[in-house]
């Protein structure tokens, strides 16, 4: 499994001080990639990340990942996700349940 | 959060006004100087961070004034912008200019730490407006701690040349930042119900806990105090000068205009 350095062209000491940013709206959302930001360590990359990522909407929690510790698919191997066959079965798009989850949020 | 209600002895109220003038004049200056950094900091991360460090300076410095107008009428800009530097009561350590990054991290270090302690003691008073507009403005202060702190940190830790400035930089902030706690005229009318730990054991309190920080990145204790700087009966350096005919140019353009 390559790791995202490489797939990005970065050398390990670049990716070691580039950290993905990822926040948590409310204690119930998923926390999602929102950019990223450059320190020398974890550290340093939440308190930079606070005020990037958080100055205008407030949220729960932030996490953030080096990017040399990520792993990553390659962009060559696209065809891996891509279905062969009808895979319709597996959305469950007509259980009431699954539609509910799967509504888009108001805002 | 008025205080306008409150009813003090016309000494205490002086004496209160001029703390809040003092207090409020800290984070002004201090948050201006700040600003000086944006588009000019190491990275744009750090650049953002202190921009927003800077702007909920000068929030909080409004909030003060405001505090301070509620006792002595007036308007809180014609307070900021509107006063000559022999009536600023701001501690001389937050005019002093910018210099280098090191400087300005371990300006903001002290400072905040300062700023901490006297929010801290202010919250628990029983003057409830005060004491809720300190708790209120304590919320955004600890980033500043943070963010001040994990700089401090690595600069004096990263190199030989990088520890050298930090101590350097120390050298020169310190016998100012003890400035923090010198009292306003008329303190000693601010009982114990306004301001209930006495500024010496302020300074003690914040001692400890900033050499604590200092010991263990390895900077020394510089010794002694600047005897001539005297922040907080308006003695002040040029700097202040300098520093408030910039600030205030575009409200001395026309001092009645509406913004």
């Amino acid at each position: 499994m390559p790791r995202l350095a490489e797939l990005l062209g970065k050398s390990d000491a670049d990716a070691a001080r580039l950290f993905a940013v990822f926040r948590q709206d409310t204690k119930n959302d998923a926390h999602v990639h929102v950019g990223d930001v450059h320190a020398t360590d974890a550290e340093m990359a939440l308190v930079l990340a606070k005020e990037q990522f958080t100055r205008r909407d407030a949220c729960v929690n932030l996490w953030v990942a080096p990017y040399s510790k990520i792993a990553a698919t390659s962009y060559d191997d696209a065809a891996l996700f891509e279905h062969a066959t009808d895979k319709s079965y597996r959305f469950g798009g007509s259980y009431r349940e699954q539609q509910r989850i799967t509504r888009p949020k108001r805002k | 959060m008025s205080l306008s209600t409150a009813t003090f002895q016309p000494q205490v109220r002086d004496a209160l006004a001029a703390y809040l003038i003092a207090v409020a004049d800290d984070e002004l200056i201090i948050g201006h100087r700040h600003s000086e950094w944006t588009g000019f900091a190491p990275d744009i991360e750090s650049d953002v961070a202190l921009s927003s460090i800077a702007q909920e300076e000068i929030g909080h410095a409004r909030l003060f004034y405001e505090r301070a107008c509620d006792l002595t009428g007036g308007d809180a800009d014609h307070v900021a912008f509107g006063r000559a530097s022999a009536e600023f009561r701001n501690a001389v350590l937050t005019e002093r200019p910018n210099g280098d990054w090191g400087y300005s991290m371990v300006r903001l270090f002290l400072y905040d730490r300062a700023d901490h302690v006297r929010l801290d003691v202010l919250a628990s008073g029983a003057l409830r407006p005060l004491a809720d507009l300190a708790s209120t403005v304590r919320r955004e202060e600890k980033y500043h701690l943070m963010f001040g702190e994990q700089w401090l940190r690595r600069l004096a830790s990263a190199t030989e040349a990088s520890r050298g400035r930090m101590q350097q930089a120390l050298d020169r902030a310190w016998p100012e930042a003890l400035g923090m706690f010198d009292p306003v005229p008329g303190q000693e009318e601010l009982d114990a119900d306004i301001v209930p730990v006495p500024l010496a054991e302020q300074l003690l309190q914040w001692r400890l806990g900033v050499i604590g920080v200092l010991e263990s990145v390895g900077l020394r204790l510089p010794a002694g105090k600047a005897e001539w700087t005297r922040g907080r009966i308006g003695r002040h350096s040029d700097d202040l000068g300098t520093l408030l005919d910039e600030m205030t140019s575009v409200w001395r353009s026309d001092p009645l205009a509406k913004w």
